[in-house]
């Protein structure tokens, strides 16, 4: 906690904002990644492809 | 003085003795497998598989093979599986099944405690001597004593489980005996094998504690588990050749060698469900044991001791049970993929409603293994940070679990279907189904991820400089997992085909992991060298060792229910498809019959572990001298 008083107010939103953008990512891959190694393979917006 | 030597010596001669602790696990491994491959040979299975319809029925006259170029003297005979009939089963006056169904499940219930202990057992007294810490050391000892009757308990029943199988089922016995062959002699070898490692490396406990020793002390622990290990998988292989059984044909008979019987289609799912659950279960009971020692003591130190020990147990209980439901969802994959009709006698048909009751116990494990989490966080001061988190866990955990006891098609009469308007409830009908069930799953094993990283972090204030970041990171990773696994079981469960609803719970199942990877990864690095508050054991309300009494009796009750299952759909079969069981219980028992029949064989159980748990007591009891009584008082 007191790690994070010592970092402003903004910058502290860039992080949250930026591990944000990081996880959905990083989850869409993930989606994307296992639906297609069963041979069940997605289009961008996450909808079958099959 | 001792400490600093024992560090020296575990610098100067750590990598030599990790690498002799490495070469008696690839020696292990080797003795493991060294049956199998005799048996296999060189190029055996092609000498012992004899031309396919050259089958000898006992009873019936030998039929030659109209294509075999071998004549009959020179190819080996083979024996198809016994057709039974009724008389061919003793009748002893009370049901024959109920009689070995209780005695399996007993051997089984304590076959998966005494297996389940010495594994956890190492790795503990392994942490003690890396941490130098001693109460790893002491704690790990008495997690043995408590189990070691355990073993005696296990023989017993065991002996009297195959002693009522020949009594009972002697073609059936005989046709296993004939299909698995040398195998049940190293089965029997290997007991002997497992009784000398359990005693050496119990009764050796205090002479091999430190230096050289306690790594030879160690390897008899990994001895000790691989013999286990080894029994376990060897049971496990009869129980998936009756199931789906592999290296015969279709009459029965063997035509494959024992790692062709053995390594059939459902074993390794078996496998890792069995090693998995095994921990899990063993983790309760000797929760149940801590519970019980520290509200029988007023003992400051004592009830610091057992809370410490509690806390553990029910740590390796739940850490355990976090990834069963991926095991048994790989086995009931299997289990279609094998025959789709056993599959949907498990989950379709008379037994789906089982898989409520599962729920249900599921739901009274996660939601005591939390509880004791929640009060054990009284143990620190640094807690309080995290008090306003149990709110919302404890609404997921009671939302998922109603979710997931909602049944799909309820068993109603027709006045009440007029009632309800259909077989299902328009608003609570499509919880019944998977993607309801599975978003429930991984959510209530997320959340209580979540209560152990809480409860992990109570005493603890990160130093790291980026600790905002990798908090950032936490919690944006809980919320868009929950997101994900929320869309994928809502989008692809009700909105697209079938094959994606499957194939989308493997997304989920992986998003869960993700959390529980990330979270291990992120505060292992974190919480390095971090501040630590005081914590103060023995510092719990007594009604938190409540909840560690309800984990093994959940646990007990669960295993009997799901074992009834994975039995029952053989339906009719003693060998499913090979060998037809004819006897007066040929048929899948009623819910309420096999309710009672778990409800007495657990009942039961818990009576044993108290027994152990006594005893495990009277051995650290010494009676006190009594006073010699002389003419004219006391001397």
């Amino acid at each position: 906690m007191s790690e994070e008083n010592k970092i402003g107010g903004a910058a502290l939103l860039v992080i949250w904002i930026a591990a944000l953008a990081i996880s959905l990512v990083a989850f869409y891959g993930l989606d994307h990644l296992i639906m297609n190694m069963q041979g069940l393979p997605l289009n961008a917006d996450l909808t079958p492809a099959g | 003085m001792r400490s600093n030597r024992q560090q020296s010596i575990r610098r100067k001669g750590f990598s030599n003795r990790l690498g002799w602790l490495l070469s008696l696990l690839a020696v292990l491994l080797v003795f493991s497998v060294t049956p199998v491959f005799a048996d296999m040979g060189m190029g055996g299975a092609e000498q012992r598989i004899a031309p396919i319809g050259r089958v000898h029925i006992a009873g019936q006259d030998f039929v030659p093979a109209a294509d075999s170029a071998t004549s009959e003297a020179e190819a080996p005979e083979l024996i198809a599986a016994p057709r039974t009939s009724r008389k061919d089963y003793p009748n002893i006056g009370v049901s024959s099944r109920a009689v070995v169904w209780i005695l399996a499940q007993l051997h089984l219930f304590f076959g998966a405690l005494v297996l389940a202990v010495p594994l956890f057992v190492l790795v503990i007294e392994l942490v003690g001597l890396m941490t130098g810490d001693e109460r790893y050391d002491s704690m790990a000892h008495e997690f043995m004593k408590i189990s070691l009757t355990g073993f005696s308990i296990t023989a017993i029943f065991g002996g009297s489980l195959a002693l009522a199988l020949f009594l009972l089922y002697p073609d059936f016995m005989g046709y296993m005996m004939h299909v698995f062959g040398a195998q049940w002699l190293v089965y029997a070898g290997l007991f002997f094998l497992e009784s000398f490692f359990l005693y050496t490396y119990y009764y050796g406990w205090n002479a091999m504690r430190y230096g050289n020793l306690k790594w030879v002390h160690l390897s008899l622990g990994l001895l000790l588990n691989g013999a286990g290990m080894t029994i376990m998988v060897m049971a496990n292989s009869w129980a998936t050749f009756m199931m789906a059984p592999s290296g015969v044909n279709e009459v029965g008979a063997v035509i494959g060698n024992i790692w062709e019987v053995m390594k059939g289609p459902l074993w390794n799912p078996i496998n890792l469900h069995r090693f998995i659950a095994n921990i899990g279960f063993g983790g309760a009971v000797v929760g149940a044991y801590a519970a019980y020692k520290f509200l029988s003591t007023k003992d400051m130190e004592k009830r610091a001791h057992y809370d410490w020990m509690g806390y553990t147990s029910n740590f390796i209980a739940i850490l355990a049970f976090l990834p069963l439901p991926f095991a048994g969802y790989w086995l009931m994959a299997e289990i279609y993929a094998y025959s789709q009709q056993m599959g949907i006698t498990a989950m379709g048909g008379i037994l789906a409603w089982l898989f409520i009751v599962q729920a249900v116990l599921i739901g009274t494990i996660l939601l005591a293994g939390n509880y004791y989490l929640w009060a054990g966080m009284s143990r620190t001061e640094g807690s309080k940070r995290y008090k306003p988190f149990i709110g919302f866990i404890a609404f997921v955990l009671v939302v998922c679990f109603l979710t997931w006891v909602t049944p799909h098609t309820l068993m109603l009469s027709a006045s009440e279907i007029a009632q309800l308007g259909g077989s299902h409830h328009h608003i609570l009908g499509p919880l019944g189904i998977m993607p309801a069930k599975n978003i429930a799953v991984n959510l209530m094993l997320i959340v209580t991820f979540l209560s152990f990283q809480l409860y992990r972090r109570s005493d603890k204030v990160a130093t790291v400089s980026w600790a905002p970041i990798g908090n950032a990171l936490m919690v944006a990773i809980y919320v868009v997992a929950i997101v994900n696994i929320i869309f994928l079981g809502v989008y692809f469960g009700y909105f697209t085909n079938t094959v994606y609803k499957v194939g989308s719970s493997v997304a989920q199942v992986s998003s869960t992991l993700v959390v529980i990877i990330a979270g291990i990864v992120i505060d292992s690095l974190m919480f390095k060298n971090a501040k630590t508050l005081p914590s103060h054991w023995g510092r719990i309300p007594d009604r938190a060792q409540y909840a560690l009494f309800a984990l093994p009796i959940a646990f007990t009750w669960l295993m009997g229910l799901m074992g009834y299952v994975r039995s029952s759909v053989k339906t009719h079969w003693h060998v499913y498809t090979v060998m037809k069981d004819n006897s007066p219980d040929n048929f899948i028992p009623t819910i309420g019959y096999a309710g009672n029949m778990i409800t007495i064989v657990t009942v039961l159980f818990l009576l044993f572990v108290l027994f152990m748990f006594w005893v495990a007591s009277l051995s650290g009891t010494k009676q006190a001298k009594p006073e010699t009584v002389t003419e004219g008082g006391v001397a």
